[in-house]
């Protein structure tokens, strides 16, 4: 198999989002919506980093792009458009099962959060590798020592010894081996979109480096799409081509790395970034963010950042704040921003970081 | 420098693979490897079991009030005999000396059990108690052994149904029934299978059912043999089954409840793996991984009830020896049974044990 890597951007968009709810059921009669209203488009090659605090739905709505929630959860409402190999568009959403089950993987791949339990304990590392090609190809059976000399090369790719790490259980593997391991089984159909969700949060500050340097070399040789769910700012700066900001289960403001980390303009981000201390320089103490977000069953009528918000008016109380393009741009890095006074003066980012 | 630490090697894993282990496995003298092997401790650890239960059955047959002559003796007076004149018969009639001491009963036993030799019986003239014992064993065994199979299999298919499918109706009812079944002793489903399935509903003839075999149905490889075996284990068996498959049920709906809220779960699905294998492989395997050192456990405790179901049933296994053994105070027959049905506990927990460590990975050594 060449990496065949896909087709140019001309065609539109890859990934495209539009008004999508995510809900799970929390009793007989009762649901609870973790994401509301999400859209975003993603080009060929871009990659996209979901930033916010824990609980304010990345991992859902990272899930949702695959329907891979738990029992509970489903897509409620939206569409989730993506352009297949084949230049065909589907709706994620209206996927039938088989359908689904060969999309996912072939054509979006994840790497998950816990990347430490990812694999089945009782199998080794090289029935991974089979069970995945295997259940991807069709009729041709291929031999399995084909199939393991591929799976070799791939763990190539991320720098894994292939004798030592495929005849191995999952548990003889440090933390780092079975990350790469992961990532190296995520690329193995040659995806074109990988989500990551915290890919690195478990692991120690040189790992993590190893695994950002090399997701950033292999997606400069397999030019595979990214969405990426971290806290880590400073990893989002550095991987991502634009950012995403979530609060409350919203988007609430989207655009370039640049725009996000310069110009923010919903006080929000600000204060999101403003609370990573600089690794060099001015050594200023950061901010927290006084309170927490608000729990997703009652929320505010108007904006859900209002109680916290430091510049909040009375008509922030009242009116919800629609995500609304400040500064349009091709290609989905328009930079938008969910806030009613985000044509007031730029917010102190205390600029600079990363 | 980030480049730099990329460009290295993945530093050896400290942890020290299966490889590690056995580098160090060379260093130590052969002795001492064979004495600290994964399976030999088990085996050695059996044989501690067994010992002790041998002491445990000689000393608790002896504390029971009276002697097998007394208890002869007992019997013959109903008859009108006087008592000395009965104490006389049964010495006569039974291979028991009362006089003998107990150290000398001890040492008898204990090194006949070293030899294999369990004796011979006091209350069946002539026959030993390996005979006996060979007689009748095979079918309590026999009748277990399919019982707590079929319920494991059952048991196990339905559980992981339960966890697929929980919180439907489907879940609710099985519950219900697995927790009914659960709680009725094994004793009272014999009843109710022979009142109200052999006479209310008439489905089966119980007393044709009784025994172990057929008259004129000769032991040996046939069908008819196996058959007609199957044919009177039957009521056993199905006792058996519904007596434990209720709590194999709940404890594998537990377990696959769990294994299914797994990273690896949805990692299987995200790779877009048939549900069939997810299943299999994924989610059953590791369900199941926990419940294996149970098989041993639910064997034992059928073994302890197979006395009462054997008696309600009337089929010829180990359970109608037992009592009589008890009832005769007929000593190397009760000792000799318990150890042989504590061996079978204990060997049942050695191969559960030792398939446990065949299928995690994580416990082989």
């Amino acid at each position: 198999m060449t990496p065949t890597p896909p087709a140019p951007a001309a065609d539109g968009p890859l990934l495209s989002v539009r008004g999508v709810d995510v809900g799970y059921r929390t009793g007989r009669r009762t649901r609870l919506t973790a994401v509301h209203d999400a859209s975003f488009d993603l080009y060929p090659g871009q990659s996209m980093a979901l930033v916010g605090e824990s609980g304010c739905g990345k991992t859902t709505l990272g899930l949702g792009l695959l329907r891979l929630l738990p029992r509970t959860g489903t897509v409620s409402a939206g569409q989730i458009l993506f352009r297949r190999k084949s230049g065909d568009q589907v709706d994620v959403r209206t996927l039938a099962k088989e359908d689904l089950r060969r999309f996912r993987w072939n054509e979006a791949a994840m790497v998950f959060q816990g990347a430490m339990n990812a694999f089945n304990p009782v199998l080794r590392m090289e029935e991974h590798f089979l069970d995945t090609f295997r259940a991807h190809e069709r009729r041709t059976r291929r031999p399995r020592a084909e199939i393991l000399e591929e799976s070799a090369e791939l763990l190539e790719m991320v720098r894994l010894d292939p004798a030592r790490v495929l005849p191995s259980h999952p548990h003889e593997l440090s933390g780092g081996m079975r990350q790469r391991a992961l990532i190296a089984l995520a690329l193995a159909l040659r995806p074109q979109l990988l989500i990551l969700d915290e890919p690195t949060t478990a692991l120690d500050v040189l790992t993590q480096r190893s695994v950002v340097e090399q997701l950033t070399e292999l997606r400069e040789r397999l030019r595979f799409s990214m969405v990426f769910i971290t806290h880590d700012l400073g990893l989002a700066a550095e991987l991502a081509d634009r950012v995403g900001t979530m609060y409350a289960g919203r988007l609430i403001e989207t655009g370039t790395t640049r725009d996000l980390f310069h110009r923010a303009r919903h006080p929000y981000t600000s204060a999101l970034i403003g609370s990573v201390p600089p690794v060099a320089g001015d050594r200023h103490v950061p901010e927290p963010l006084p309170g927490g977000p608000p729990g997703l069953n009652a929320l505010p009528p108007g904006c859900s950042f209002e109680p916290r918000c430091p510049r909040a008016t009375e008509e922030c109380t009242a009116t919800r704040p629609e995500l609304r393009v400040l500064h349009p741009r091709d290609e989905g890095l328009s930079h938008a921003a969910a806030c009613l006074h985000a044509d007031g003066a730029e917010l102190p980012t205390r600029g600079g970081h990363p | 420098m980030a480049t730099d630490i990329a460009a290295t090697p993945p530093p050896p894993d400290p942890g020290g693979g299966a490889t590690t282990a056995r580098d160090d496995g060379a260093r130590v003298p052969p002795l001492r490897r064979i004495w600290s092997n994964y399976v030999f401790v088990k085996v050695r650890k059996a044989f501690v079991v067994v010992f002790v239960v041998a002491n445990v059955t000689f000393f608790l047959g002896r504390a029971m009030p009276g002697d097998p002559v007394d208890v002869m003796a007992g019997r013959l007076t109903q008859g009108g005999m006087s008592m000395d004149e009965a104490r006389a018969v049964a010495i006569n009639s039974l291979a028991y000396d009362p006089d003998a001491p107990l150290w000398s009963q001890w040492w008898e036993f204990i090194s006949g059990l070293a030899t294999l030799d369990m004796g011979n019986t006091i209350n069946r003239p002539g026959q030993t108690v390996a005979e006996a014992i060979g007689a009748y064993l095979p079918w309590t065994l026999f009748s277990i052994g399919v019982g707590t199979l079929v319920a494991i299999v059952l048991g196990l298919a339905l559980g992981m149904v339960m966890a697929y499918w929980r919180n439907r109706v489907l879940d609710h009812v099985l519950s219900v029934v697995a927790s009914v079944l659960g709680a009725v002793p094994n004793y009272l489903i014999a009843m109710l299978l022979v009142t109200g399935g052999g006479m209310y509903l008439g489905w089966f003839d119980p007393i044709d059912l009784r025994g172990t075999l057929s008259p004129g149905v000769e032991p040996g490889l046939t069908a008819e043999f196996v058959g007609d075996a199957l044919y009177h284990a039957a009521l056993p068996i199905v006792t058996y089954v519904l007596a434990i498959i209720g709590t194999w049920m709940l404890v594998m709906k537990a377990s696959t409840t769990e294994v299914l809220g797994e990273d690896y779960v949805t990692v299987a699905r995200a790779r877009g793996l048939r549900d069939r294998r997810i299943a299999f492989s994924y989610v059953g395997r590791n369900a199941v991984l926990p419940l294996v050192a149970q098989i041993a456990i639910s064997f034992g405790t059928l073994v302890g009830g197979a006395i009462f179901v054997e008696q309600v049933l009337v089929y010829k296994g180990v359970g109608g020896l037992l009592l009589d053994a008890v009832n005769y105070r007929d000593y190397p027959l009760l000792q000799g049974l318990l150890v042989i049905i504590t061996t079978c506990v204990v060997l049942a927990n050695l191969v559960a044990d030792l398939l446990y460590s065949r299928l995690d990975p994580r416990i082989r050594t």
